[in-house]
């Protein structure tokens, strides 16, 4: 790993770029993947992946199954690590900015099954230092269509509503970044409109998001940045 | 703000799986009830043995505690929500601690004087026995959080949790045993309560950083 464990950002505190030049004034936060690689098990999973998201964007990262698309989305979101590349926000190797800005949603939801949807979003927003009222909770998980929901345990829910449940989430913490990994699945044809609306607004009050996504035809008309992960072959560059 | 909405997340799981409060004190109840069975003997040599059995009782019944701080949070994926919070890991897992503790430790600390009644362990060691384990029980708790975080993982991780932290906790068993044993025979235990105190400091301090390592690691 060695030179690798540098450019990941967990251990990254906040490390000053001499490279970057300081004149560079942004006015909208900017992310930053350069030649990224990911590896599991100890076998590199896709060719260097570069991508540039600013707020306003949305990208998708598609790929056969097995091809790391989870793997690349944990890395991004500070869950995991990259081997190889860069990893810049704002133009620095600034994790903690990251984490400020940004709410990934993996395929494991985080909901806790017995806790109740309102004392689930309430832990999230808490947890995320942001201060949240029950009237805010109520209506999101109005929108969620989870209305009437508030006090049932969320390991009774459906794993539709547990889904919605944690998307619920993104409306009230109102990060700018969201990573979304697979967020359609398990959603029912009203759920998946709803969960477009809101990624479509997002993206353009400012927002960025990153998907992966199979199927979803809409969900890729309106992505400015498109990224097919390539599978990586030993001996090939 | 972080620290108590994470601390009442765990307590509140906790508290509504009722079994995870009660296993530990139903287990050491179950065990204590087979060393008069076993052992044939009369109230004297029990009561030669209390201190070692309470406080062995009181490390095991911990023991089967330890495996799910971080395994639950793992696999359920609550554990990316703190960890992606910008929350500092360690103080994250002081918090799980603290609430491991209230849940796990404040009872095994309560209901020590039934087990030590049940051994006839002499009345005014009660105190002592008391005292030793409201300051070793934070200790399994912290290290417990090493072990568990480092295995969070890996499936029926149990037994290696406890081979891992065992060896760590002899010397707890030792000072805490021993505390209670020099009351019995009216000796002074304030040696073994100092070194006791000790090890407690040195848990606080490094376990969190621990964990928090092995927490990366998995995570890799």
């Amino acid at each position: 790993m060695g030179s690798g464990l540098l450019s990941m950002p967990f251990f990254i505190k906040s490390k000053p770029q001499s490279s970057s030049p300081k004149s560079i004034l942004l006015t909208t936060p900017s992310l930053q993947i350069i030649n990224a690689q990911c590896q599991r098990s100890g076998e590199s999973l896709f060719t260097p992946t570069s991508l540039q998201l600013n707020a306003g964007e949305l990208a998708v990262i598609a790929g056969p199954n097995g091809s790391g698309k989870t793997t690349l989305m944990e890395a991004v979101a500070g869950l995991g690590l990259f081997t190889q590349g860069e990893f810049l926000f704002n133009n620095r190797q600034s994790h903690e900015e990251w984490l400020e800005h940004s709410h990934y949603l993996g395929h494991k939801l985080g909901n806790k099954g017995n806790l109740s949807c309102e004392e689930n979003l309430r832990f999230i927003c808490h947890i995320n230092q942001v201060q949240v009222s029950t009237d805010e909770i109520e209506s999101v998980l109005e929108q969620a269509g989870l209305g009437g929901y508030d006090y049932h345990f969320a390991s009774d829910l459906s794993a539709g509503q547990k889904k919605r449940l944690a998307l619920g989430r993104l409306l009230l913490l109102k990060k700018t970044y969201w990573l979304l990994d697979e967020p359609f699945v398990n959603l029912d044809q009203a759920g998946c409109d709803w969960l477009y609306q809101i990624i479509k607004n997002h993206v353009k009050q400012g927002g960025a998001v990153i998907i992966t996504a199979h199927d979803q035809k809409k969900i890729h008309e309106l992505a400015q940045h498109y990224i097919t992960l390539q599978p990586f072959v030993e001996g090939v560059e | 703000m972080q620290f108590w909405a994470l601390f009442k997340r765990d307590v509140l799981v906790a508290w509504r799986r009722k079994a995870n409060v009660y296993q530990p004190l139903v287990f050491q109840l179950l065990v204590v009830t087979m060393f008069p069975l076993g052992l044939g003997a009369g109230a004297q040599t029990l009561s030669k043995i209390a201190p070692a059995v309470v406080w062995i009782l009181a490390l095991l019944s911990t023991l089967i505690t330890l495996e799910n701080i971080f395994k639950d949070d793992f696999e359920d994926g609550s554990l990316g929500v703190y960890v992606l919070s910008g929350m500092s890991l360690p103080l994250a897992i002081l918090s799980k601690t603290t609430a491991h503790w209230c849940t796990t430790g404040i009872p095994v600390i309560l209901f020590a004087p039934v087990i030590a009644m049940l051994l006839h362990l002499p009345e005014h060691a009660y105190g002592i026995l008391m005292l030793s384990l409201a300051i070793a029980t934070p200790i399994f708790s912290l290290l417990g959080t090493v072990g568990s975080a480092l295995i969070m993982n890996i499936k029926n991780g149990g037994m290696l949790l406890s081979v891992l932290i065992m060896p760590l906790l002899a010397p707890v068993l030792i000072f805490g045993a021993g505390a209670v044993l020099e009351t019995a025979l009216s000796n002074s235990a304030s040696t073994h309560l100092l070194l006791l105190s000790g090890s407690l400091v040195l848990s606080l301090t490094l376990a969190p950083l621990a964990a928090a390592a092995a927490i990366r690691i998995n995570l890799e």
